[in-house]
């Protein structure tokens, strides 16, 4: 249950940064089936994401990124593993 | 040995019949040993010795990254073999630009004489292999790509004969794959192949070096020149570097070609870009997809919290980066930084170009698509100037003297034969004749649709017009060659 409201969360920053009113994200879609979501968007979706949930991710792990699942892996791992 | 030269065309046949007629298991090694050979005939050992470093540490440390399991240990591995390569690369470009004559170093030392022989110390090829080298280590890293565990294979893989002097950069998950594949001879892939070595040939022998007869004498002499005739010549030039550096790439593709091995792409009609941006996407694609991956998204990745201004740094940094792997020199600096300005502008232009076309009451159409392109162009030719000029002080007198006057165009235009000028600008129509039936089908398979007796014409007609009109007495070295 909490992963999926956090899917969720992660859906409505990713549809605000783009400016996008709905898109169907899921855990295999890409930034560049994704309308808007280019390069230059890119580094600004990911640090709105990391304000929205609080986290911090190393810049080695955002380079390996392919899918939005990876980043929903991403920060179910920073909730765990924190104190 | 060039690829515009008799050596290379009594090599080329050679090495692929011993190719073909030898079992599959082996053909690697003739692969090998006859690219090795290729590297050779340049006749400086220091090259081998870079080629040599870079392949033997790079081939350990790949299996050593792919074969760490600690996060920290494939780190420091990975930044190990990110400095050697990049330790060879600068140790050798310091070299070259140390003995090559008449061309002081960075630093204010004099000229060394550590390879008499030939007057100076040759980096061609390194500047490519080694960042291909790093985007083969950093994607084991990631675990995009896989370390290959037969050194030969490797070692093809950097030193490939087709693409060891100016590329195109080839990822491990592209190229590796297909030199595992067993060879099959393909009668089409080889046409195509044979055509696109034609097609090289005529751009580089027949365009190219005839624009560098009228666009030289400008640009090494700027102090007997003013005016429109700088404007001219940085049109030849753009025009002469594009076509020397394709003709280069589509020989290295369709060399590749007839030993089963496809090439990436490196050109796109890159002076059809509406942006910049689009530009780069056009333009040495394999090195502008290098660059984008390995220095700016990391670098776009560390600012993300600096928002807008965070991503124009890190595409001025990354442009910074391409200008001097280009060369230490100060107009590779500035012709990195302008394209890196262009980019950084574009990035705080975009997001309002759509209101700002609507108050001006642009609508996207052919004319806005006209625009853009003629924009673009003109800013990548400001570029090219910084980029040609034999110093900074003859770009600065080159730029503050364009507008005066006609200044010794005819002259320029007259400086040889009125055929010269004709030969051009036929030549120059017959690509653009192509350009254009390459946007309305593939045009290979029109070429090959037709007759044999129509297909056979067009062959001997291209080969015939590369015998009569190509520069044969004085043909330039290829410009990336240098790089």
């Amino acid at each position: 249950m909490m992963k999926e409201m956090i899917s969720e969360r992660l859906k409505k920053v990713i549809l605000r940064e783009l400016d996008l009113d709905d898109f169907d994200i899921v855990e295999s879609t890409s930034a560049d089936m994704v309308p808007g979501w280019d390069s230059l968007n890119h580094a600004r979706v990911i640090a709105a994401v990391e304000d929205e949930f609080g986290i911090r991710f190393r810049t080695l792990e955002l380079i390996a990124l392919r899918n939005v699942g990876e980043l929903q892996e991403l920060i179910d791992k920073q909730n765990r593993d924190r104190p | 040995m060039p690829f515009n030269s008799l050596q290379y065309f009594l090599f080329l046949p050679s090495v692929l019949l011993l190719f073909h007629f030898t079992r599959d298991r082996w053909r690697w090694v003739v692969l090998l040993l006859g690219s090795l050979g290729f590297y050779a005939a340049l006749g400086d050992p220091y090259l081998l010795a870079a080629l040599a470093t870079v392949t033997m540490t790079t081939y350990v440390l790949g299996i050593r990254i792919g074969g760490t399991r600690s996060p920290r240990g494939k780190t420091a591995l990975l930044w190990i073999g990110i400095a050697i390569n990049l330790l060879v690369l600068i140790s050798m470009k310091i070299l070259h630009s140390m003995t090559v004559t008449g061309n002081p170093s960075p630093s204010g030392i004099g000229r060394l004489d550590l390879f008499p022989a030939t007057g100076s110390i040759l980096a061609i090829g390194v500047s490519y292999y080694t960042i291909q080298a790093i985007s083969y280590l950093v994607d084991i890293y990631l675990e995009t790509g896989e370390a290959e565990s037969h050194p030969g294979r490797f070692a093809l893989y950097l030193s490939v004969f087709p693409k060891i002097l100016q590329g195109p950069i080839e990822r491990g998950r592209d190229l590796i794959p297909q030199l595992r594949s067993p060879y099959v001879f393909d009668y089409a892939g080889a046409r195509v192949g044979m055509l696109r070595i034609a097609g090289g040939l005529f751009k580089k022998m027949v365009i190219a070096d005839r624009l560098a007869q009228y666009v030289n004498p400008v640009y090494d002499n700027v102090h007997a020149y003013s005016g429109v005739v700088f404007i001219v010549a940085t049109y030849l030039y753009a025009l002469q570097i594009y076509y020397d550096f394709s003709g280069y790439t589509d020989i290295a593709l369709g060399s590749a070609r007839l030993f089963g091995i496809r090439l990436t792409e490196n050109f796109r009609n890159p002076y059809t870009a509406t942006s910049i941006a689009d530009f780069w996407r056009r333009w040495h694609i394999s090195f502008s997809r290098w660059i984008l991956d390995y220095i700016f998204r990391p670098l776009q990745m560390k600012f993300r919290h600096g928002g807008t201004g965070g991503t124009a740094v890190a595409l001025i940094l990354t442009f910074l980066a391409s200008g001097f792997w280009h060369g230490f020199g100060w107009g590779f600096v500035v012709w990195g930084l302008l394209h890196g300005l262009f980019l950084a502008c574009s990035v705080y232009y975009k997001p309002h170009q759509r209101s700002i076309y609507q108050k001006l009451a642009v609508t996207a159409g052919w004319k806005s698509a006209i625009w853009q392109r003629f924009i673009t162009f003109h800013l990548v030719c400001l570029a090219w100037i910084f980029f040609r000029a034999n110093s900074i002080t003859d770009a600065g007198y080159i730029l503050t003297h364009m507008f005066t006057g006609t200044g010794k165009i005819a002259r320029l235009l007259t400086s040889h034969e009125r055929l010269e000028i004709w030969i051009c600008v036929l030549s120059l129509g017959i690509m653009a004749f192509l350009y254009h039936l390459g946007n309305r089908r593939d045009k290979w398979d029109y070429l090959f649709s037709k007759p044999a007796a129509v297909r056979w014409c067009f062959y001997y007609a291209t080969a015939l017009y590369i015998l009569m009109f190509g520069k044969y007495f004085s043909p330039q070295t290829f410009i990336y060659g240098k790089f």
